[in-house]
């Protein structure tokens, strides 16, 4: 009874908070060009009215258009549920929890994608035809990433992985589970959440045709994997098992608040970069992981 | 001391890379200068009491490799008007995961080589070979000859390196030596690099193929 | 039980060809108790051995139904029954009439050889029944013989799969000779055998289709009806595994296999699905996805092989567990997406993904079965592909948590691994979205209808068993741990070293709020109103079906990167100017190995063998002078030996 509790009290934590963080960027990025920007809370309010809305849907367009948000969401909270909230563990932690959330994250994937194909625009395809290449990419880096951490811990359960910091390799994983915070949640320089044109490439060119609540749930699904992949960052890199749960807590908050502006001063500062570019920039944040990873492995047993 | 001196070469091997994954002129020169003052100051951190002597090539060092150089090579990239964007022979990413196996391979040989133990816990040797693998893919990788030019330096910084494993004995004559090997072959090459501009229109080195005959 | 399976199947053999209706019921109950057999040996029965009174060839018949066998027995009687069934809707006789026969005829004795190959623990009988099995493939893949790249296709098979049974000959011969019989079993305390591994190894991988030697895989599995897609893909490589882990359970096998096999599977699972996501034929891509399956199995394996030289059992026994469910989860899904493919084959008569699209409307079983495969196939959770795949995953991070020497190879099998997977999943996407949603690209696909009855069945079962095994692994493990342990007997009892239960609640509570989201928002859109209206695509007016993104367009990116492996073939011509004419532009991924390696070899060698042909024009005069040369020269060398 009490785990269920538990899980419900995490499941309303991380949905509830979700959204606060694209607020946050987006003031930080009013704050840097001088703006005032819109309020903190906007994408709540975006929801609730998205929630409210109609759907249209194109003629082509299967059920499975409403159905696959609606799973990838689920997918995406699922993981949520597994990654260990700083002193408080996992909600589910078993040994190999943390290849179940990559494949979570895969699932969403294979779920936003199908939908978007659903439409049979080209402008779509493109779009899941580079969210599909480029997570080939991320994933290299993730699992290395992943890798460089087990072997630090010894261990393949997620609250004991991030329970140390990963050693002397902990500056070069944090740059590359950055890069792959950047390239999995489609921000400045992999993609631009901004346009809504030409010029974002990836993860909003496979929405465009969704209107109502399976926007407002792929919205705060992309919201909760930000938020996923900043605590995710941010516990790879703090040794928050040797800290009290008090502090360990409160580092957690910091850590996710200066990921999360850092992501904002990243797309205040740097420009979308040319398209060719992104497996280049891939490759570094995996080369990063890569010596991340041989770094563990030299630094002798845990 | 050592873990300085693995800080500063590590740095100069992740320069490596960067020089590696560029893909602008401006940047390689950047990553290829900045490599420059990372190892001139290694001289300062290996002898560990302070020399006068010592410093003064540490000094010079950093500032022809740091400096004079690549300040060089700016004036020759403007003065033959040369586009920033590099032509890569062997694609950005094949050559950064080129760098990136180079590196591992050089780590895990340095291990098996019988070194000095004084050598032996630091990463002097593989930096070395890391440094001139990556001066060598840039030579082999890339068109134009200004970006072959500063991949000859990287593997020169790489023998800068190696000559670092022989500073206890000969500190000065190994200094003094590669100093004005490499000053004169910097001024050899601007001259190689005006004669092309001028005699092809271009630095393509594609270009010298016609030369053959 | 067996016996009961022997007569069914030799029943089925012989009126079958007459009459189609006995020949299925005599199918399912000889596959039945195949299955029924196997599953005996799971709920607890001794292994079984039987001698034959009679000697067949000079040598008494053995046959030894142990945990292994029994293993690929229950895929075999599954996968071989649903077939059959399948078949019946697919390649009925009103539409194939004199191939249809052939076609259960050939059915029967695959089937039968293929039980006995997995039976038979007698080197002789072993390569007997493997031959009958190898030439009843090529004849159920060219059952349509009319086509000639069919007949090509079933020449290549038949002559890599000779090359393969070469080696066993080789192998089973030396083995006979070492021992001084053909029986077969355990052996491992000779250690002298152990170089006799590598030639079986040689010629099972042939089978298996491991890289590079799965050269005839993807145009025998693509042109194959697709009922014998299946059972090839699903069971008959796996026949290829079954002697890989066979004999490496019994001979002692050298240190450096565990390290070769991780290796060669790790490399086949990453350049397999490479090249699965180059396709533009469905069917081809799944036979190359096949390829990629293989290479995961091989990697639990060699990761087995690693374990049982390093002597821990942990990480060993899960790695090789996980190799043998991914064997029935790959039969499971992989017959699955070949029987939804030929279904769709059967719906439009073409295998052209381009030509295909929006076929969700007028196939919608096969629709959602192909979805649950895709997503089987992808490795994805709740389904079965990511039970093995994780239990994979799991040993080989264990090896790298433990520090162990094994790590330097688990770490990049790991990478390879996650790459295959992530690749996996854009070739499914691609596959799945290009021919089942979006609009119709051609008439045909139009014009589609699904499949019959018995089609639908044999898919719906295979889907359920997908489920089954994602959601309750932990059922499946006593009978993995037996085959485990008639591998390697020291790594007998115990509980999974894996969480299994903890992962099916997990997979279980996943699929109940999959479901419930999904139905939950489709009714919230609905009850908030759901208008239909075109494609909005960014305000673009009238959107015609041929603009949709293309299969080759989705996958561009990623076989870009593996170009230079292949060399990707390219022919373009862009368009030009104010008022550009025709603009094309085609790729085509060639068969590299088949191509470039073994093409050139070939054709030099036939150049030889045609040389030599010049000296054989049927003049009586030339043949006598040949005979008078070749005295002389043999009277020369006797005379050179004497001066000696």
């Amino acid at each position: 009874m009490s785990t269920l509790l538990d899980i419900l009290l995490r499941l309303t934590l991380w949905i509830l908070l979700a959204p606060l963080l694209p607020g946050i960027i987006n003031q930080v990025k009013a704050w840097v060009a001088g703006r005032r920007g819109p309020p903190v809370l906007q994408l709540y309010y975006d929801l609730s009215r998205l929630w409210r809305k109609s759907v249209v849907m194109s003629t082509l367009a299967s059920p499975g258009f409403v159905a696959g948000p609606a799973v990838a969401w689920v997918a995406l909270v699922g993981a949520a549920i597994l990654l260990p909230i700083g002193p408080f563990g996992g909600g589910l932690s078993f040994k190999g929890d943390v290849i179940l959330l990559v494949y979570l994250l895969a699932v969403a994937r294979f779920c936003t994608t199908w939908a978007a194909m659903e439409t049979g625009s080209a402008f779509e395809g493109m779009g899941a035809a580079r969210e599909v290449s480029y997570a080939v990419l991320t994933e290299a880096a993730l699992i290395t990433a992943i890798l460089a951490l087990s072997v630090e811990s010894g261990s393949v359960a997620l609250d004991r992985m991030l329970a140390l910091s990963a050693g002397t390799g902990a500056v070069l994983l944090a740059a590359g589970l950055f890069a792959v915070l950047l390239a999995e949640n489609c921000r400045v320089p992999f993609d631009d959440p901004n346009t809504h044109l030409e010029l974002t490439m990836i993860h909003e060119v496979m929405v465009l045709d969704h209107s109502g609540p399976p926007l407002a749930v792929i919205l705060h699904g992309a919201a909760l994997k930000l938020l996923l992949f900043a605590v995710l960052l941010s516990e790879a890199v703090l040794p928050m098992g040797r800290m009290s749960p008090l502090a360990a807590t409160a580092a957690l908050v910091g850590a996710v608040g200066a990921v999360t502006i850092g992501v904002g001063l990243v797309e205040s500062l740097l420009a979308r970069f040319a398209f060719r570019r992104v497996p280049l920039l891939l490759t570094i944040a995996f080369l990063l992981c890569l010596f991340a990873l041989l770094l563990a492995w030299k630094g002798g047993p845990a | 001391m050592n873990s300085t001196l693995n800080l500063l070469i590590g740095l100069a091997m992740g320069l490596n890379l960067l020089a590696l994954g560029s893909s602008r002129l401006p940047s390689v020169i950047r990553a290829m200068a900045v490599q420059g003052v990372v190892l001139g100051m290694l001289p300062v951190v290996i002898t560990r009491e302070f020399h006068w002597p010592v410093a003064l090539v540490a000094l010079v060092t950093m500032g022809v490799k740091g400096f004079g150089i690549p300040a060089l090579l700016r004036r020759a990239m403007r003065a033959a008007n040369i586009e920033r964007e590099i032509e890569p022979f062997i694609g950005f990413v094949p050559s950064l995961l080129l760098g990136a196996i180079g590196t591992i391979a050089a780590v895990a040989v340095a291990q098996r080589l019988p070194l000095l133990p004084e050598h032996a816990g630091t990463l002097l040797v593989p930096g070395a070979l890391a440094t001139i693998f990556t001066g060598f893919v840039l030579l082999v990788g890339r068109v134009k000859a200004i970006s072959q030019v500063c991949g000859y330096l990287i593997m020169e910084n790489g023998i800068y390196l190696f000559g670092m494993l022989l500073l206890h004995s000969t500190p000065l004559l190994v200094e003094s030596g590669i100093l004005l090997d490499l000053t004169v072959g910097v001024f050899v090459i601007g001259i190689i690099v005006d004669r092309i501009q001028r005699a092809f229109d271009s630095l393509d080195t594609r270009k010298l193929t016609v030369l053959r005959e | 039980m067996l016996l009961v399976a022997l007569v069914a199947c030799v029943a089925a053999i012989v009126p079958g060809p007459r009459w189609p209706r006995i020949w299925l019921a005599c199918m399912v109950v000889g596959t039945g108790s195949i299955l029924a057999a196997a599953v005996a040996v799971f709920a607890g029965a001794p292994d079984w051995e039987w001698w034959s009174a009679v000697r067949v060839g000079g040598e008494r018949l053995h046959l030894r139904l142990d945990g292994l066998s029994a293993w690929f027995m229950a895929l075999l009687g599954l996968v071989g029954g649903l077939g059959a069934i399948y078949a019946r809707g697919y390649w009925p006789d009103d539409a194939h009439a004199d191939s249809a026969a052939r076609g259960r005829l050939w059915w029967g004795v695959m089937i039968l050889s293929m039980g006995f190959v997995l039976l038979s623990s007698n080197g002789l009988h072993f390569l007997i029944a493997w031959e009958l099995f190898a030439l009843s493939g090529f004849f159920l893949i060219t059952l349509d013989r009319q086509r000639r790249e069919i007949r090509a296709a079933g020449w290549l098979y038949l002559a890599a799969s000779h090359a393969g049974t070469l080696c066993l000959f080789a192998f089973f011969a030396a083995l006979a000779g070492r021992t001084g019989s053909w029986e077969l079993g355990p052996m491992r305390a000779h250690p002298e055998l152990g170089p006799l591994f590598w030639l079986a190894f040689a010629g099972f991988a042939v089978k298996a289709g491991l890289f590079p030697l799965h050269i005839w895989l993807p145009s025998a599995h693509a042109n194959a009806p697709s009922h014998v897609s299946a059972l090839m893909s699903g069971v008959a490589i796996k026949m290829g595994v079954y002697g890989l882990i066979r004999f490496s359970g019994w001979l002692p096998t050298p240190a450096a296999v565990g390290w070769t096999i991780t290796g060669i599977g790790a490399a086949t699972a990453l350049l397999g699905i490479a090249l699965a996501l180059a396709q533009n034929d469905l069917k081809r891509l799944l036979a190359y996805c096949s390829v990629e399956n293989v290479g995961i199995i091989a990697v639990g394996l060699g990761g087995g092989l690693l374990g049982a030289a390093d002597g821990d059992a942990g990480w060993g026994r899960l790695l090789l567990a996980g190799a043998l469910l991914h064997v029935w989860n790959h039969g499971l899904f992989k017959a699955l997406l070949f029987f939804a493919a030929g279904s769709v084959l059967h719906a439009t008569g073409t295998r052209e993904m381009s030509r295909l699209g929006g076929l969700w409307r007028s196939m919608p079983w096969t629709a959602v079965l192909f979805t649950i495969g895709a997503m089987a196939v992808s490795g994805l959770p709740p389904l079965n592909g990511f039970v093995s795949e994780w239990m994979i995953y799991l040993g080989l991070f264990d090896v790298v948590a433990g520090r162990s020497p094994a790590a330097w190879a688990a770490m990049p099998a790991v990478l390879m691994l996650a790459l295959a997977g992530a690749l996996a999943l854009a070739a499914f996407v691609k596959a799945g979205a290009v021919v089942f949603l979006g609009a119709p690209r051609t008439r045909v696909a139009a014009e589609a209808h699904e499949c019959g009855g018995s089609m639908r069945g044999a898919m719906v079962v295979l889907a359920a068993g997908c489920l089954a095994i994602g959601l309750a692994p932990a059922v499946f493990w006593p009978a993995a741990g037996r085959a485990v342990a008639a591998w390697n007997p020291p790594w007998a009892a115990g509980a999974p070293p894996a969480p299994l239960p903890t992962l099916g609640l997990a997979n279980a509570v996943l699929v109940t709020l999959a479901l419930a989201a999904g139905a939950g928002l489709w009714a919230s859109a609905r009850a908030r109103g759901l208008r239909r209206s075109l494609t909005w695509d960014c305000g673009y007016a009238s959107p015609a079906a041929r603009m949709q993104y293309t299969g080759g367009a989705m996958a561009a990116i990623a076989v870009g990167w593996f170009g230079w492996i292949f060399g990707a073939e390219r022919r373009q011509r862009r368009p030009r100017g104010p008022f550009p004419a025709g603009a094309h532009r085609i790729e085509r991924m060639p068969e590299a190995v088949l191509e470039r390696l073994i093409g050139p070899v070939a054709g030099a060698v036939m150049q030889v063998a045609g040389a030599a042909r010049q000296l054989q024009h049927g003049r009586l005069q030339y043949y006598l002078v040949y005979l008078a040369g070749g005295l002389t020269a043999l009277g020369t060398l006797v005379l050179v030996g004497e001066m000696k």
